[in-house]
Parts: C-alpha cells; sequence; structure tokens
C-alpha cells in the first residue's frame, strides 16, 4: 500500500489553514505574527534538510557514515541537556556523554540486533530513525534528572548538610534527592505508556500506519520502541546522575557553586 | 592533655569576602566555649569551618590533633553534633528522626532500644507521645531538644550549637544547660543569651572574622 504524496499545491494549502489560528490570535489582541511567522519558517527548513540528509544517509547507507551521524545526534544531545539543565558544560559534557551513549547504544543496539534483525545491523532505515526517537525521549529526561536533582539540592542544602552531620556519606546524603529526580525523570515515561492508545494515538504507530504498515505491525514496532524508551531514559538518568557526583561536590562534600549555570 | 580542636591561623573566604583572618585557639575535652559578636563576624563561619563547609584559604584545623583534610573529615562530622536555631530533623516523625542517623553506615547496628529513646526524651523534659507527632507540627524549642536527643542518642562528645537557646522558655533552657554541665561534653557555641556566656567557661569574641578577644572564667 503507498502512502499519497503531498503535492506543492497542496503544501500551500496546508500553510494556508495556518490564517485561521492567525486570525483569531489577531483578533483577541495577541500579536504573535513574527513568533507564528518564524516557528513555521524554522520547522520548515530544519525538516526539509532533515529530509535532505536522511535521503543521502538511506541512500548511502554506509556504517560509518551511520555511526558518525549518530554520533552528531548524541553530541547534540549532550550539549542540549546541559543547557536546558543549568548546568556548566565544560563540567558535565563528559559523564553526561557516556551516560546517553551507553544507554542509547545498548538499546538500539538490543532492538535492532537481537529484535528486529535486519540485513545488516548498521541499516540506516532502522538504526537512525530508533536511535533518534530513543534519543529524543532519553534527553528529556535527563533534563529533568539533573535538574532536578541540583535545584533539590541547593534548595535543601541545610537538609543536606544535617545528614552529613550525623554521619552520612555523601552518597547516603544525596540519596533521597536522587531517587526523587530519577522518579521525575522517568514518570512522563511510565504515564505515557500506561495510557498509550487511550489517550491518543503515538506519533510512530501513526507514521508507520499512514506509512502502509499493517496496524499489527506498527503496534510491535511502537512497543518495542516504548520499552527501550524507558530502558534507555532510566539507564541514562541514573548513570549520568552517578557519575555527575563526582565532579559536583568538593573533596569535602560540599556543592561546588561554580558547576552550576548562574540563572 | 591533648586540645579536641585546634584552629592554627585559619583564613576563610567565600566569594571573594573574608569570612576568618588568621583565627587561632585551642580547645580541650571538656570545654564549654561561646562565640560572641556582631551579625557577619564569623561566629558561624568557625561552627561551619570546623565541620569541612568551606575551604580553608590558609592555616590548618585540627580535630584530634589530625589536621582536617577530605579523608579525615568524616571523623569530626560522626563524632561532632551540629545544632542549629530551627534544626533541620530530616524526617516526617519524631521517632524517624531519632532513627535516622541509624540508616547510615557509619551506626548502623547500633539503633537505640524503644526504651533508651523514652530515657533521653524524659532527660530533655519531652513526653514520649512526642515520637509520634509530625516533625513540622512541633515547636522550635522542641525541635532542638529533638536535634540535641539525636546528639545524645549517637553518643556524641562534641556539640557545636548555634543559638540553641533562642528558641527555649526557661525551663527547657535550664534542661539543656543540666546536659551540658556534664563534665565530658565539650561545647563550641555560637550565642547572645547572657545566661548562656555566663554558664561558658571561654568567651571568644569576633569581629569582621578576627579574633578579638578570649575571656576566660570559672566552670558552668
Amino acid at each position: 500500500m503507498e502512502t499519497l504524496d503531498i503535492k506543492l499545491p497542496q503544501m500551500a494549502l496546508l500553510y494556508g489553514l495556518c490564517l485561521l489560528p492567525w486570525l483569531l490570535l489577531w483578533l483577541i489582541g495577541l500579536r504573535l505574527s513574527r513568533d507564528i511567522g518564524v516557528g513555521i519558517l524554522r520547522m520548515s527548513i530544519q525538516l526539509a534538510l532533515v529530509g535532505i540528509y536522511l535521503k543521502t544517509l538511506f541512500d548511502l547507507n554506509n556504517p560509518w557514515l551511520n555511526g558518525l551521524w549518530i554520533l552528531a545526534m548524541l553530541l547534540v544531545a549532550d550539549f542540549s541537556i546541559l543547557r536546558r539543565a543549568g548546568l556548566k558544560v565544560r563540567y558535565f559534557v563528559l559523564p553526561t556523554f557516556i551516560a546517553i551513549a551507553f544507554s542509547i547504544l545498548l538499546s538500539t543496539a538490543y532492538l535492532v540486533i537481537l529484535v528486529i534483525q535486519p540485513a545488516h545491523f548498521y541499516d540506516a532505515r532502522y538504526i537512525v530513525p530508533l536511535a533518534g526517537m530513543i534519543l529524543g525521549n532519553c534527553l528529556q529526561g535527563n533534563v529533568i534528572a539533573l535538574e532536578r536533582f541540583y535545584s533539590a539540592l541547593r534548595k535543601n542544602e541545610n537538609e543536606y548538610t544535617t545528614f552529613l552531620m550525623l554521619g552520612a556519606t555523601r552518597w547516603e546524603a544525596v540519596r533521597p534527592y536522587f531517587r526523587e529526580a530519577v522518579k521525575a525523570a522517568i514518570n512522563p515515561t511510565i504515564a505515557g505508556m500506561a495510557t498509550m492508545g487511550l489517550v491518543s494515538l503515538p506519533g510512530m504507530m501513526t507514521g508507520q500506519i499512514l506509512g502502509g504498515s499493517e496496524p499489527w505491525l506498527a503496534v510491535k514496532y511502537q512497543i518495542a520502541i516504548m520499552i527501550c524508551i524507558f530502558t534507555s531514559a532510566t539507564l541514562a538518568s541514573i548513570i549520568n546522575l552517578k557519575l555527575s557526583l563526582a565532579i559536583a561536590f568538593n573533596a569535602f562534600d560540599v556543592l561546588r557553586d561554580e558547576v552550576i549555570e548562574k540563572s | 592533655m591533648l586540645p579536641i580542636i585546634r584552629f592554627d591561623q585559619v583564613s576563610v573566604t567565600a566569594h571573594d569576602k573574608t569570612l576568618l583572618a588568621h583565627i587561632s585557639f585551642t580547645l580541650f575535652a571538656g570545654d564549654k566555649t561561646v562565640l560572641c559578636g556582631k551579625s557577619g563576624s564569623g561566629k558561624s563561619s568557625v561552627l561551619r569551618t570546623l565541620l569541612g563547609l568551606h575551604p580553608l584559604k590558609s592555616g590548618m584545623v585540627y580535630f584530634q590533633e589530625t589536621p582536617l583534610t577530605p579523608a579525615s573529615v568524616q571523623n569530626i562530622r560522626s563524632c561532632a553534633a551540629y545544632i542549629g536555631q530551627e534544626p533541620i530533623l530530616g524526617a516526617d516523625s519524631v521517632r524517624e528522626a531519632l532513627l535516622l542517623p541509624f540508616q547510615f553506615k557509619i551506626h548502623r547496628g547500633h539503633q537505640p532500644t524503644e526504651d533508651q529513646l523514652i530515657e533521653v526524651l524524659q532527660r530533655l523534659q519531652l513526653p514520649k507521645d512526642i515520637l509520634k507527632q509530625n516533625c513540622k507540627r512541633i515547636s522550635g524549642g522542641e525541635k532542638q531538644r529533638i536535634a540535641l536527643a539525636r546528639g545524645l542518642l549517637l553518643g556524641k562528645k562534641l556539640y557545636l550549637l548555634d543559638e540553641v537557646t533562642s528558641a527555649l522558655d526557661a525551663d527547657s533552657k535550664q534542661v539543656v544547660f543540666d546536659v551540658f554541665s556534664d563534665p565530658q561534653l565539650t561545647v563550641l557555641s555560637v550565642a547572645h543569651d547572657p545566661e548562656w556566656l555566663e554558664r561558658c567557661d571561654i568567651v571568644f569574641e569576633l569581629e569582621a572574622g578576627r579574633l578579638t578577644e578570649v575571656r576566660r572564667h570559672g566552670n558552668p
């Protein structure tokens, strides 16, 4: 079953649909024309570029090029996680990279090599979109984990110090905040799994169905990707937080001010 | 007798501000000491520095004649009880707060019995049903006595007290005075309370991070 193409005039028609919300926003006095215009333009250009490079990757299907692409995605995610979590990139770039690279590579390799089993494990059609989807979700989890952990620690500095004074080691003293941060990081994924299919149809499944796949096959892929997202988000959050502890504290177990980005 | 605490020309700065400048003093086991001075004179910084919470710019702090280093800091932290103006109990109920330190590896296996819990509460004139109460619902004075009870249960001999009598009524204050009259307990405190000052045998006067005067009087 072929997916119907959207021709250029129809694409133009699609953009025309945006005029309706724009008009409504204008009528209620919200002057967002510039933001809407920039948003739509950026989305279109970015996705057009994605289309070009994905096409190139799929055509070449070179294991090194595919690997290089995953490496680039990991690096971008690494910087993005730290900026959004309010931590200084130069201190945490390595632990975050190790955490996300290990988790993404493990879950993607597990899914592709053991579960899907394509002719070539490096097949761009599988590893690039799957690693991208897992990484995207893992990124959100890591931002929440790091942000929650370090803001809780700063907010509860006196409590943390009290634990140290009562004889706790650094790990024992940070453990309550560590648990809360990991819980906050994986809760959206767990909640997403619990309501999947009831509240909305997941994007990947919808895409596959529109692409001509049988619903059952799309369901199986959706389950596979959700399990990998859950696994990698949990692993990456825990590894990332644990590795960051060695950098964020001085030798006397005091949180170093200089590792946190000034807000 | 070896000193229990020794500050040797200790200077501490934080964010380019001098907190302590060339502070030197020595405390022996059983000394009851109080740090006095205006707000910002560095009284609390002395306590925090002793606990390794401020990096030293110069000089050295010794605990039981061992220099304070990352490797030895756990020793003073596990030997000293720090009790602040509004102590943090770190648990929901009073019972959990009292038992909290016994979850940590260093104190595991030394959990007090029910009788020991009640005995320490009685010593501090706290009713035994306070054990069931939520820590958020007890007064500042009760919190201070619970923090003190925790120190006593841990068998601590060194007490670092920051305005510990500020939230106590006359009776509770007397109870705290009685506890610290034990000659085995060493006290380094921050206080303004004249009654407390009178009961301490050494008074350190601080001004802008400098030790300006040391007064010694009779034992409490």
